[in-house]
């Protein structure tokens, strides 16, 4: 008898439990890319949080490549982290072998090549790629979880996709906005750099206030094309007060290229 | 040389991978050479890698909680007729109900003489096109003469049965001219390959065939035939609330393929019911006799 | 005697909605989503001893209200108004705590008018534990109710399954392990009202800075023997900013198909009149204008 009832609590205990495997987790925070005639803009804000718990209030995002190239990430930042690494690693070997930096449209192709050998246990990333093409033409291009990939005017990813980028849809493209017959509708992609900082800012100025994910910090890297003056940037008065602008030194030999971090604070609640 | 074309030729599922090339192969195209397709794919490690794919992705809309949404694409066409092949695709993707992209390439430009469609998941359909115009010039290299559109075409089904059952999502036109003149296969991730004259794929295509159906014939001229792929994609695109934006429209012709233009569906929209309007003040005034009469 | 069937319950909520929501939201992949008030609240007990300032009941609480990750309301009010000498503040979901503190608060006002004489405050959190009891937590609403009673200071908690505490000081919503921490680390018995406003403000802000589901502004409110004193938006640590560019639109921006101008102002004469359908002297008659209706064909008949 005393079997059966021990037998019968052995069961009890050994019930089933449903086991499942969850590797991703959502770190909140969002990014958000511009391209200029000959600049282009890549700014992603600092905040990182799990539910309704910030981990940090400092961690990066964006992520110079190459003296031309920069790259954002948003999603899972751990999947993010892993992601910029291998990356960064593909490009020292291309650099050690062919003694050049990678151009921009070969590092979009890697990337979508990288992202694609994980289609059947994705990277939980959304990447956006800002820099400057060879022509010397500001670049952005924009990624799904799976590598596929766009060049565009401009891209918002992240928690406040969907509140910045039908602004963008109405700033940069120009959505919904008719002009006098005198008077063609502008071709995306050609606003002077203090507009689209003013833009960037007000975006994510903007989402802070209105998403819980975003806010803390924000990071706005501006890559110059080659020989572009840049004192619409760094003269005294070109930006508003409160952002900070520091020149990045090129990572190889320098193109010519020039890269700036700008940054500025956004609120903390 | 050879041994490039070795390292790169698709083989058997089940080979064994040679582990030399294994370093630089496992982050791309290069994995797919020694042994399948599937070894240089990174799986998870769970009893059910189907399972857990669809457990953390959305790629049809069909699972809106999942955290991973994967843009794809909705309504594409083509068919041939005496002066090739039109090729029109409307440019919107969306992920779950939001508009992930407006501006979406639905045209895959294989190479100089090979169109591939997008319909399904995006980056399954440019991932393994942009792979197949690799093999498509492996044969040149191999063969000394273009690949056939049957050849290419079966490439891509080939390769996306060996992945059946894994969750890849693609609907895709292979269009071409070869030496069999134009030709036009359609070949899903389910593995299914048609050989056709006129094809209509994604959530838009019911609208899509409505008006190309009353409209083909193989005896259209270009400017017909182009107006008529045009005019599908608009109305596809006006129903469906996954299609639209801009319509991208190419024409294959006996020299390669060719980009006609990229037109603004809602202008497009507007022009068309600017002449049905005009058209009827026209038929009407006809029947009153010649003198018009205001239809507003 | 016939045998009658039990008459259905016609009071109070209806759940017969309940299995078809949970189905179409396992059909759907979505439920219908509540506001939830992501929240931090807190109270307090202050004074006595020797502190010099009478016994009292500090509340806080911040302002921001979500639905998921979006802001709906940066300054909404969650410090509730139970009775001259008690107040409510609430957290969950932000329809039910609303609700719930109004119902109360109308049924304490009915039981202090029969029972001729002030409320005390464990009366209004039995009510408010026997409410939410019955709805088994459906009634999503977590409060802490505070106040000043014949008694002397009062201070509960009230979870949504209808459990109560009774403690010096509390806090709860989303952000109570945040505004708990500063209650463990500073608080004491005897505080000044001043000390006591201040710590309360220190525990909010900790919730509105490191909880996400808190945020934007400081409301307090203080309650002794005299009466409450509300302090809404004591704090305004979080303004908004000035935009860096200015976002007016060139007049015309906006395209349209077709163009239709109404005059949306109707005028009419009115005759003047003082007697009902009198003449008057020094006004002429002109007829109004009225559309055929009861009696009014050519003009209404007052008199008729």
């Amino acid at each position: 008898m005393a079997l059966f009832a021990a037998s019968a609590q052995q069961e009890a205990v050994a019930a089933p439990i449903q086991h499942r495997f969850d590797p991703y987790e959502d770190n909140g925070g969002t990014i958000l890319s511009i391209a200029g005639a000959d600049f282009s803009v890549i700014a992603g804000d600092t905040r990182q949080s799990q539910g309704y718990n910030i981990q940090t209030r400092y961690a990066r995002k964006v992520w110079q490549l190459t003296d031309k190239v920069v790259l954002a990430t948003n999603g899972f930042a751990a999947d993010g982290a892993n992601f910029v690494k291998k990356v960064k690693q593909r490009l020292e070997w291309y650099e050690n072998a062919h003694q050049k930096q990678m151009s921009i449209k070969s590092i979009a192709r890697m990337i979508q090549t990288m992202l694609y050998a994980k289609r059947f246990f994705p990277y939980y990333v959304y990447n956006i790629l800002g820099g400057i093409e060879e022509d010397g033409t500001g670049a952005v291009y924009s990624f799904d979880p799976v590598g596929s990939y766009e060049r565009e005017a401009c891209r918002a990813a992240g928690a406040a996709q969907s509140l910045i980028q039908p602004f963008l849809d109405n700033q940069i493209y120009f959505r919904n906005q008719t002009f006098p017959a005198d008077q063609p509708k502008p071709i995306p992609g050609n606003l002077p750099l203090g507009t689209v900082l003013g833009l960037v800012i007000d975006s994510f100025t903007s989402a802070t206030e209105r998403h819980i994910e975003v806010g803390d910090g924000l990071e706005m890297y501006v890559v110059m094309a080659k020989g572009r003056a840049v004192d619409d940037l760094t003269s005294k008065g070109a930006l508003p007060e409160g952002v900070v602008v520091e020149e990045l030194g090129p990572l190889g030999e320098g193109g010519g290229e020039r890269t700036f971090l700008v940054r500025r604070t956004l609120k903390r609640d | 040389m050879d041994t490039l074309v070795a390292q790169l030729a698709p083989s058997r599922r089940g080979d064994e991978g040679s582990s030399s090339t294994a370093e630089w192969a496992n982050n791309g195209y290069g994995n797919l050479d020694a042994s399948g397709a599937v070894a240089g794919m990174d799986v998870p490690g769970v009893p059910d890698p189907l399972a857990f794919l669809s457990m953390h992705t959305d790629s049809m809309s069909t699972n809106p909680q999942a955290k991973i949404k994967l843009a794809h694409g909705t309504t594409t066409l083509a068919f041939r007729f005496k002066g090739g092949i039109i090729v029109a695709v409307d440019s919107r993707a969306t992920a779950g109900s939001y508009i992930a992209s407006g501006t979406v390439k639905k045209v895959i430009e294989i190479n100089p003489y090979l169109l591939g469609t997008m319909a399904g998941g995006a980056a399954d359909c440019q991932y393994w096109e942009t792979y197949l115009g690799m093999q498509c010039r492996l044969h040149e290299l191999r063969n000394k003469e273009r690949i056939s559109v049957a050849a290419a075409s079966k490439i891509l089904s080939n390769l996306v049965y060996q992945y059946k059952g894994m969750g890849l999502s693609m609907g895709t036109m292979i269009c071409g001219w070869d030496k069999t003149g134009p030709a036009l296969f359609y070949v899903d991730s389910d593995g299914q390959r048609l050989k056709g004259d006129l094809f209509s794929v994604g959530s838009g295509s019911t609208f899509a065939y409505g008006v190309l159906d009353q409209g083909y014939k193989w005896d259209l001229s270009d400017e017909e035939a182009q107006e008529l792929g045009r005019r599908s994609i608009v109305a596809a695109g006006h129903r469906d609330a996954y299609s639209g934006n801009t319509v991208n429209l190419f024409h294959v012709r006996e020299n390669g393929w060719e980009f006609i233009k990229n037109y603004d569906l809602s202008e497009l929209w507007y022009e068309y019911e600017e002449k049905k309007k005009a058209d009827l003040a026209a038929a009407s005034a006809a029947a009153a006799g010649g003198v018009p009469i205001d239809v507003e | 005697m016939a045998a009658t069937g039990v008459a259905p319950n016609n009071i109070g909520f209806d759940f017969s909605n309940y299995a078809r929501n949970e189905f179409l939201g396992a059909r759907l992949g979505a439920q219908a989503k509540t506001t939830s008030t992501g929240t931090t609240i807190v109270g307090l007990k202050y004074g006595g001893g020797d502190s010099g300032d009478e016994e009292g009941i500090c509340l806080g609480a911040d302002t921001r209200a979500t639905g998921g990750p979006i802001v709906a309301d940066k300054n909404c009010e969650k410090i509730h108004y139970l009775t001259p000498h008690i107040r409510c503040c609430g957290a969950g979901t932000a329809a039910d705590t609303e609700y719930v503190t109004n119902l109360i608060s109308s049924n304490l006002e009915l039981h202090s008018l029969s029972q001729g004489r002030q409320v005390r405050v464990v009366t209004a959190m039995t009510m408010l534990k026997q409410y939410l009891y019955r709805y088994q937590g459906h009634v999503g609403a977590y409060l802490v109710v505070g106040g000043v009673d014949s008694t002397g200071p009062q201070l509960f908690t009230v979870h949504a399954h209808g459990s109560t505490d009774k403690l010096p000081y509390v806090t709860m919503g989303s952000g109570s392990l945040a505004a708990m921490a500063v209650f463990e680390s500073a608080y004491k018995e005897h505080l000044t009202k001043a000390e006591a406003i201040a710590l309360v403000a220190r525990a909010i802000r900790a919730g509105v800075f490191n909880d996400l589901g808190s945020g934007s502004n400081v409301d307090v409110s203080v309650i002794t023997k005299a009466g409450t004193e509300t302090l809404r938006n004591y704090e305004t640590p979080n303004e908004r900013g000035i935009k860096s560019r200015d976002y007016k639109f060139r007049r015309g921006t906006t395209a349209w198909l077709k163009e239709n101008v109404r005059d949306l102002v109707v005028s009419e004469e009115v005759k003047v009149t003082m007697g009902a359908g009198k003449a008057q002297q020094g006004t002429t008659d002109r007829p109004v204008a009225v559309g055929a209706g009861p009696g009014g064909e050519e003009g209404m008949d007052l008199d008729a």
